[in-house]
């Protein structure tokens, strides 16, 4: 057997995507991006019409129209994609993970044809900064608050040899008395709303909740449900959104990282 | 068309005004396997029950009831009806007498008694706290181990209630639906077209089988056959579900048995298939491809010849693996004799896809009830009567080998054309259709009126599984169960919806 091993891992060259190649990839997730200079009043109401979760909107502001476009809601359907007549597009780059659900909406002002800036995006994540934010240790809790188990089959594959998540020194844990950090995914279910605050009490001081996914962002395909609360800064603070429906492997470690720095620039 | 009943039970016809049905029988004179009882409620305010049975032949049967007296139930003749009824009571309000345990199933202490809500209004439902009784285990050293809803891993919600001697079971209540977000109420209202994306989001890792699911009922239900190119492609995303769904199950199997190196190469092998599935259709699990009539978009014929060439190299890889868990003996000895689901019990609870083909049940959608592409394909069903930890990794093994064959020969004849055929449903229109997803038999029902979804039912494999797996556990060790658990894969997600 160990000859087996062996012969495996010599023949299979290692996998591991570095830093650079991973942080705002989100190759896979589907996510829409708006350009500016094809935009019209036209599209953007069609864009509105057939958003299936309120993640596109109109909003209008001193008698001027802005398309707002909320990461957190969007559940990367592509329908934007296909009635936007070359005004939306795949991103190939995300950078939208916010500590308020704010950061993760953009704003395009319709008739003039340009983005508004807000805070994010942020610059890059500097390779050298990465350690200093982590200190080499950061333990996870991973909570499904209700979750179709997507938003888990992506963080599970935060372990395999492609991501090793371990070599940032983020490590996950089997209980929330051993974790900095609770990753929650999924909408809060009623069944579950007791089980997230026990979880959440019983993580130790100071600690940090990331709602993950458009689920745990904004409820998602599931808002308005009976059945559901709602998203899960609506049952527990939350710290940081990482949007994605689910989010990719590459954008959760991107998520985690901006949700850590722009906690630390505060 | 043989999943296509809509046209057998038109609107009211079919109708008993018994409070009971008769069990149908099969060719044989052997008891119908029981497919799935749901809910509906007609437009006169009637309540329904709808019986789904397999008789054996191509097609389905159904069996419609109307509830406006109590409904004897069928549990003690088809223990597989057990949740089924105790969800009709929960949901619909319906009396079912007869039944041995009717304690709540879907809606938590949480729930005020007496609201129902496929029926009542849910708006600002209050909260309060209801009793749960555990069936208690009484006798000299008897304790009882309470584990979850919140479990040590990065894995769904659920409870387990064991009663113990030492490390032994001898019992283990499940506690579920944690992850119930009302789904299938959530369907009724939404374009039938659209809420393909609903669908998607009731079982994350099996997303492809329930959208192809549900856009097949909706196909059935307006008669429309889509383009030969969109049904290869189907195909493909199918079994590349099932292939990246057991070779990650094996992985896991290995993960709890502490053989690291080859859970490793195992996820490894998975994640090269969702890079691949991003390349070739731009989702890793392949969500927001297929819809009703087809396909959202064509697939690039190089990609798709580039995903077929992956598949065969992961194949190579995995066969390597599989050779090495087989034979290594450490692993024989934690595999064997683990977790024992007998073919009694397997019948009895009406269990479906590789659980039941381990324990020797014969069954699979794709050869009995084909649709789609499969009709064209001759397929072999791996079957062992063991029925334990060991019997089900091989029932997999051996799945991995025929799903990698079956793309590699549909990605190397891929037909040309459009993926695409116009939907149009216009009055009342009302489908069926059943697939066999990685964990078993998938199946939903839908009826829309003018486009719009009325009632939409999801039977998933996991559902119909999670009550055998408490009578695999007995007997066992309190340690083997993570092991046990992870060999019946079930989704608490799709159980719960």
């Amino acid at each position: 057997m160990i000859g087996d091993i062996i012969g495996q891992s010599l023949r299979h060259p290692s996998r591991l995507i570095p830093e650079e190649a991973l942080l705002g990839n989100c190759d896979g997730s589907r996510m829409p991006d708006v350009i500016a200079d094809r935009l019209t009043p036209a599209i953007a109401h069609r864009l509105v019409e057939v958003c299936p979760t309120t993640a596109l909107g109109i909003n209008e502001h001193e008698g001027r129209a802005f398309l707002t476009l909320s990461y957190g809601h969007c559940i990367g359907c592509g329908k934007c994609l296909e009635s936007g007549e070359g005004a939306v597009v795949t991103a190939k780059d995300f950078h939208w993970c916010g500590i308020t659900r704010e950061q993760a909406v953009r704003r395009w002002d319709i008739d003039g044809r340009v983005e508004i800036a807000t805070a994010g995006p942020s610059a890059e994540i500097a390779r050298g900064q990465i350690h200093a934010l982590l200190q080499r240790a950061l333990n996870v809790r991973q909570l499904d608050a209700g979750s179709c188990n997507g938003c888990e089959a992506e963080i599970t594959a935060l372990t395999n040899p492609y991501y090793d998540l371990e070599r940032f020194g983020i490590h996950f844990v089997a209980s929330p008395k051993h974790a900095d950090m609770l990753l929650v995914t999924g909408p809060v279910t009623r069944n579950m709303a007791d089980a997230v605050k026990a979880t959440y009490e019983a993580v130790p001081a100071p600690k940090l909740v990331v709602a993950v996914g458009a689920c745990g962002c904004s409820g998602g395909i599931f808002a308005g449900s009976h059945a559901i609360v709602g998203a899960v800064d609506s049952v527990i603070p939350v710290d940081g959104y990482i949007p994605g429906c689910p989010p990719t492997p590459a954008m959760l470690v991107s998520g985690i990282l901006e949700v850590l720095r722009r906690h630390l620039a505060k | 068309m043989n999943q296509d009943m809509s046209s057998a039970f038109p609107h009211g016809e079919g109708i008993s005004r018994e409070t009971m049905i008769t069990i149908p029988c099969t060719q044989e004179g052997a008891p119908a396997r029981l497919v799935t009882i749901f809910g509906s409620v007609a437009p006169n305010h009637e309540k329904h029950v709808h019986y789904i049975f397999d008789l054996g032949g191509p097609g389905y049967s159904e069996i419609v009831l109307t509830a406006d007296r109590p409904v004897a139930s069928i549990a003690r003749q088809l223990p597989a009806a057990a949740w089924y009824e105790r969800e009709l009571h929960n949901q619909y309000g319906i009396e079912i007498t007869g039944h041995p345990d009717l304690r709540p199933l879907i809606l938590h202490e949480n729930w005020p008694d007496g609201v129902c809500p496929m029926v009542d209004p849910v708006d600002n439902v209050p909260w309060s706290k209801r009793d749960y009784r555990f069936l208690q285990v009484q006798g000299e050293g008897i304790a009882e181990v309470a584990v979850g809803p919140v479990h040590a891993g990065i894995i769904e919600p659920g409870h387990f209630r064991f009663s113990v001697v030492g490390d032994t079971v001898l019992h283990l209540e499940l506690r579920h639906f944690y992850t119930h977000k009302g789904t299938e109420k959530l369907f009724e209202g939404r374009s039938a077209t659209d809420a393909v994306m609903l669908a998607e989001s009731v079982s994350g890792d099996n997303c492809f089988a329930h959208a192809v699911c549900y856009s097949q009922a909706v196909e059935n239900a307006c008669g429309i056959d889509i383009p030969p190119r969109a049904l290869a492609i189907r195909l493909i995303g199918l079994e590349l579900e099932r292939l990246v769904c057991h070779i990650s199950d094996t992985g896991g199997l290995c993960t709890d048995v502490g053989f690291g190196v080859a859970a490793a190469y195992a996820t490894r092998l998975k994640e090269s298939l969702l890079r691949e599935s991003a390349q070739c259709c731009g989702t890793r699990y392949w969500r927001g491809i297929a819809v009703p009539g087809g396909l959202r978009f064509d697939l690039d014929s190089d990609r798709v010849a580039q995903l077929g060439q992956a598949v065969a190299q992961t194949f190579r890889d995995f066969s390597e693996i599989a050779r090495m868990i087989l034979e290594t003996p450490s692993i024989q000895n934690r595999f064997e004799t683990a977790g024992v689901l007998s073919g009694e019990a397997a019948r009895d609870l009406a269990v479906v896809g590789p659980v039941a083909r381990a324990s020797g049940i014969d069954l699979d959608v794709r050869r009995d009830h084909p649709y789609g592409l499969y009709r064209k394909y001759q397929i072999d069903v791996p079957r062992t009567h063991y029925g334990d930890v060991m019997a089900r990794a091989r029932i997999r093994i051996a799945e991995v080998a025929a799903s990698a064959q079956m793309i590699q020969e549909v990605t190397r004849s891929l037909p040309d054309g459009n993926v695409f055929t116009p939907v149009t449903s216009q009055g009342d229109i009302r489908g069926f259709s059943a697939v066999e997803s990685p964990r078993g038999e998938l199946c939903y029902w839908m009826e829309a009126f003018g486009g719009r979804l009325t009632r939409c039912h999801v039977k998933s494999p996991s559902f119909q599984n999670w009550p055998a797996m408490p009578f695999a556990v007995e007997g066992n060790i309190i340690a083997d169960f993570p092991l046990i658990n992870k060999s019946f894969n079930l989704s608490y997600s799709g159980c719960d919806r």
